[in-house]
């Protein structure tokens, strides 16, 4: 196993050995059942074999939870107890130790996501059949969720690496992915051309086409390449410690 | 290939303002245990940091076991096995895990590991905590997991930073026993402040002052550069010879400062029965003889003469004097840096 894939299996594990994957996972599905099934009249009230709704809370659930908490000790952490200076002088690239954190903390986020599919599978498969499913905007919806995760998750990750607390860490990621999911409705305020950049590059605009089962490859390389510049960045900052 | 296993050369690290290290050369042969010594602040960290390729000097090269620690990192820390100062290890893992964890990134497969774990539990003592998590152990054993740690891919050079800092005595003579007892095949570079260690565990020491290489070489040679040799004099307070009054502390003091060859008197703390000094003399005069003339001419009971056993200590605070003033807080430095006996004391009171 590389030294990539060794450390990304310690940070997934690493999640288990503590409460922070069953509290995620626990309240994460219970909210998300309140949501779809109660909330605003819910699944009943629409009355239609569509799995809109679900799509519809997971984003802001993972990007205002989530993934600020999966990701706010990933670097903060370690630099604050002292244990990334053991990690980085075993024999590792600095490279390896990013990549491997993102993909740990990317494969919680992704296995919490692809959980959710028991919603569709048990509603509109088996057990039950309650209606007929289109269910090509149920696999957009989630090629999207996925690219939607490795943004999302770059971001935390980059924000984890530029402080040593976590909670600071939560906070600002919290922040940015709420102001990256919501900034496009401003431009129904703001109008002109500002307004227009602004719903163009937010998550929800971006996320809009494969909830109604569009795949756009301006999408997917939007989603690509934050995911790349974050990493990018928060690997600087890493190899910015030697001069420091 | 040379026996030179590290080799430290004019390396330089500054801190935005602050030189860290400034021109530090030395070199660490092979099978050699090294006692790297300095006050806190003295660049210690710093030179194992730039060894283990955590960070990367200003100026200068640094070499391990022939690799070039800025052009090939890995090459270096496959080599090399590193124990940061106060042990940082994943609390939330079980030493097992870890000691698994450790051993896959540097790539040893199921059953070397097996082989290395059985000789690693065995040299650190580790077989009664394999199961525990890290988190619930004591410092102590969380220092020998952190040692495992650095032997389990059986490294040819070990770097320890300080490895016995708050442990308690039973446990630092354990540890230093083991460090030994690895210490007889490898080469280790081990920082410290503590000399007892060094005179314990080391044949040479390199101390570090101010970011500089003040002495280097075996414990012999640096206690003989000490220049200075420390007395303890103890002088009855309450009785004198018949027909004579015990004296007052200025008396005392005076009659010392009086003494040929004396160059240092500072009182140390006593209860209200002695008199109790610290005498400085040079390296070549014994005032030991002229000490207790004194006492049997004024009729003093002269109840303890001792010259200072630790040496070392004394050569290690004559280099590095000055090193606090640099390192503490101004207002602090303002009213104590004039009582240098007081505070030596204090010194010598917490080794």
């Amino acid at each position: 196993m590389s030294p990539m894939m060794t450390i990304a299996k310690r940070e997934f594990r690493s999640y288990f050995d503590s409460p922070v994957a069953y509290v995620v996972i626990c309240l994460s599905f219970l909210g998300l059942g309140l949501m779809f099934f109660q909330f605003d009249g819910g699944f009943w009230e629409e009355d239609r074999a569509s799995m809109v709704n679900l799509f519809k809370y997971i984003p802001p659930g993972l990007a205002m939870l989530v993934v600020p908490v999966v990701t706010m000790g990933l670097i903060a952490e370690e630099k604050r107890s002292g244990t990334l200076e053991m990690l980085i002088t075993l024999p590792v690239k600095d490279s390896d130790v990013m990549l491997g954190k993102y993909f740990g903390a990317l494969g919680l986020v992704l296995v919490l996501l692809l959980s959710t599919l028991i919603y569709p599978i048990a509603m509109f498969w088996k057990p039950w059949m309650l209606g007929s499913l289109d269910w090509g905007p149920v696999q957009s919806a989630y090629l999207g969720l996925i690219l939607f995760s490795a943004a999302a998750v770059s971001i935390g990750l980059l924000v984890s690496s530029l402080t040593d607390s976590q909670a600071v860490s939560f906070f600002v990621t919290f922040f940015i992915l709420l102001l990256a999911w919501y900034i496009g409705r401003s431009a129904d305020w703001m109008g002109g051309t500002l307004g227009e950049v602004l719903r163009y590059i937010s998550f929800e605009t971006r996320m809009s086409g494969f909830m109604r089962g569009l795949v756009d490859t301006r999408d997917i390389v939007y989603f690509l390449s934050i995911a790349v510049v974050c990493l990018t960045f928060a690997f600087r900052k890493l190899e910015s410690r030697k001069w420091a | 290939m040379s026996d030179v296993m590290i080799q430290a050369d004019s390396l330089s690290k500054e801190f935005g303002q602050v030189r860290a290290l400034d021109k530090i050369n030395f070199e660490v042969r092979k099978g050699e245990v090294v006692g790297f010594l300095g006050p806190n602040g003295a660049g210690k960290s710093t030179t194992m940091r730039i060894l283990t390729c955590f960070i990367s000097p200003t100026g200068g090269r640094a070499k391990v076991h022939g690799f070039d620690v800025f052009d090939e990192p890995l090459e270096v820390r496959k080599r090399l096995g590193y124990l940061p100062q106060r042990a940082p290890l994943y609390q939330d893992m079980g030493v097992w895990e870890y000691l698994e964890f450790a051993a896959q990134i540097r790539g040893i497969d199921a059953s070397a590991f097996r082989t290395r774990l059985k000789k690693v539990v065995e040299v650190c003592g580790l077989a009664q905590v394999l199961g525990k998590p890290i988190g619930e152990l004591s410092h102590g054993y969380r220092q020998r997991v952190g040692l495992g740690q650095a032997l389990i891919h059986d490294p040819p050079i070990l770097i320890l930073d300080e490895p016995t800092a708050d442990l308690d005595p039973n446990e630092k003579a354990e540890l230093l026993r083991y460090i030994k007892e690895i210490g007889k095949d490898r080469t280790i570079l081990l920082s410290t402040h503590n000399l007892n260690e060094v005179e314990e565990a080391c044949a040479r020491a390199i101390i570090v002052s101010k970011g500089r290489v003040v002495a280097d070489g075996n414990l012999d040679v640096i206690r003989s550069r000490g220049g200075s040799l420390r007395y303890t004099v103890a002088i009855d307070e309450v009785s004198a010879a018949p027909g004579k009054t015990p004296p007052r502390a200025d008396e005392v003091q005076a009659a010392l400062q009086g003494l040929p060859g004396a160059q240092r008197v500072a009182e140390k703390p006593s209860d209200e029965t002695v008199h109790r000094f610290e005498l400085v003399s040079a390296q070549d005069d014994d005032l030991r003889a002229t000490v207790f003339r004194l006492a049997v001419d004024k009729g003093w009971t002269l109840l303890e003469l001792q010259r200072d056993a630790q040496s070392l200590d004394s050569v290690f605070r004559d280099l590095t004097r000055g090193d606090e003033k640099l390192d503490r807080g101004a207002s602090w430095k303002e009213s104590n840096v004039d009582d240098s006996g007081a505070k030596s004391e204090a010194r010598e009171e917490a080794n």
